[in-house]
């Protein structure tokens, strides 16, 4: 990035501009711009590439931003809903949410909901309504608590790669080792403290041998065993469709994107059954830890 | 390196959500004022990941439940600015995989483009303001999508720490890419 040893890299002349320097690094770039008109013109370049790219966002995306008003009213009542809840129910809810947004509403009818929710609670009848009439049936493994990620702190993530790199080498090949620090990273951000390493596998949700990456957004702690869908079970689904992309029967981007949405439900599509067998579900013990195969730690 | 901060050290405008005659929680209250303070910016940036309109809405909506249910089980208040953006981000992606399978993803800045009208003072200045506009944001769009994200991160005003968070990648990758994006903005500008 240095344009000639004499001056500042660019890098570092965007850090000072954004004061991103440390103090006495920031006073020495300081002090060499005060002298150097070349450093000082590649500063007035990026200010103006800066000032540049914000008008044109400004005039450009700004103005068909929506207003906020249906969207604060609709979040006000499911606050109010949700707080009315004790904070183990506020998953469920959660569940029901994202059920909703799969399958019924609309702008026109957040907009109506927002509304009739601001004028007479109806928002928390109908979450009932929706509570009775679906009971959560389709989204029962999702409360065996731990099994599915949750979607906002592990989407899963990708690295690009292609069919041939995925299928050169064995599955259980490519399975990385987790650092302490990510690790511990991992627990914090699902607020477990003290975990027992004999409870939770730090767990890919697209595995490597999918094309996944080591990003903590690909990670989660799950249950390694006692829970029907356990991490063994995963690895099963991991292996059959790393099988199924390599013999063509199978894309690769719909595997990361089935993995990713709900291993469960693409274990349940692949294997043909609705639980997974008993010999890696509920029944497995921790010493079947050392059998852990591909995409887990 | 300047100080990093916390969402408490900020300012936050009115919303009026907590003159509630039910009596909102001081959670709700919280929850409530990021939400005035940040809609539009988390709006901005998860439309950048080419979903549309509702469905930037439904994130945003998520991320404001999922803020609650965090203070409600006491977790974590350091930095929320950077972990609103970071469950946006990670909600934003994931519609985008749930999208791929029906929708070819399509460009946010092409899709969302509504030009303001530009207050330049004769034609040929309009002309010329509208294709270096259009240029910029072309090398935007051209950009990797790391460097999207860093570049639009730091558009609404997240310090290279923060970014860092968001994405899940060094500060040095975040210096580098932030380098990266600008020199070839400040090319594209010629420059």
């Amino acid at each position: 990035m240095l344009r000639d040893e004499l001056h500042i890299s660019d890098e570092e002349l965007l850090q000072a501009v954004d004061g991103e320097l440390g103090t006495r690094r920031a006073a020495q770039v300081q002090a060499h711009l005060a002298a150097c008109w070349n450093c000082r013109a590649r500063v007035t370049d990026i200010e103006a590439a800066i000032a540049g790219l914000v008008r044109a966002q400004r005039q450009t995306n700004q103005p068909k931003l929506p207003s906020a008003d249906g969207p604060r009213a609709l979040l006000r009542a499911e606050l109010a809903e949700l707080a009315r809840q004790p904070a183990i129910h506020s998953a469920i809810h959660s569940v029901i949410h994202a059920w909703m947004r799969r399958t019924w509403i609309n702008p026109a009818r957040l907009t109506a909901i927002s509304l009739a929710v601001a004028m007479s609670g109806l928002f928390g009848g109908l979450i009932l309504l929706h509570r009775a009439s679906h009971g959560l049936n389709g989204n029962t493994a999702s409360l065996e608590r731990g099994v599915l990620p949750e979607s906002n702190l592990t989407p899963g993530a990708t690295r690009a790669v292609s069919i041939g790199e995925v299928c050169s080498i064995l599955h259980e090949q490519v399975v990385r080792e987790v650092s302490d620090s990510v690790r511990k990273q991992v627990f914090e951000e699902y607020g477990i403290k003290n975990a027992r390493s004999e409870d939770y596998e730090i767990d890919y949700l697209i595995a490597p041998g999918l094309g996944g990456t080591d990003y903590i957004q690909n990670l989660w702690p799950q249950p390694s065993w006692n829970v029907k869908w356990s991490s063994y079970v995963k690895d099963e689904l991991e292996e059959r469709l790393h099988q199924m992309v390599c013999s063509g029967d199978l894309d690769l981007p719909t595997a990361q994107r089935e993995i990713a949405s709900d291993w469960i439900a693409a274990y349940k599509k692949y294997f043909h059954t609705e639980a997974p067998p008993s010999r890696i579900g509920a029944s497995v013990l921790p010493d079947l830890t050392q059998q852990s195969a591909g995409g887990n730690i | 390196m300047p100080p990093y901060h916390s969402i408490s050290e900020l300012s936050f405008p009115g919303t009026g959500a907590c003159t509630h005659a039910a009596g909102p929680s001081e959670i709700e209250c919280e929850v409530m004022r990021l939400f005035e303070q940040f809609r539009d910016p988390l709006l901005r940036y998860a439309l950048s990941f080419g979903i549309c309109m509702h469905d930037a809405e439904e994130v945003i909506q998520e991320v404001f439940l999922s803020l609650f249910r965090h203070l409600q089980l006491g977790r974590s208040r350091k930095n929320l600015r950077g972990w609103v953006f970071r469950v946006t981000h990670n909600l934003a992606l994931k519609q985008r995989y749930a999208n791929q399978g029906s929708r070819v993803r399509m460009n946010a800045d092409e899709t969302n483009m509504h030009e303001q009208s530009d207050p330049s003072p004769n034609p040929e200045e309009h002309l010329s303001n509208a294709q270096r506009r259009q240029r910029l944001l072309a090398v935007v769009n051209a950009l990797g999508e790391a460097e999207q994200h860093c570049i639009r991160l730091r558009a609404e005003g997240l310090r290279y720490r923060e970014i860092a968070e968001v994405l899940g990648i060094s500060l040095g990758s975040v210096s580098v890419l932030l380098a990266r994006s600008m020199e070839r903005l400040i090319r594209a500008d010629g420059r």
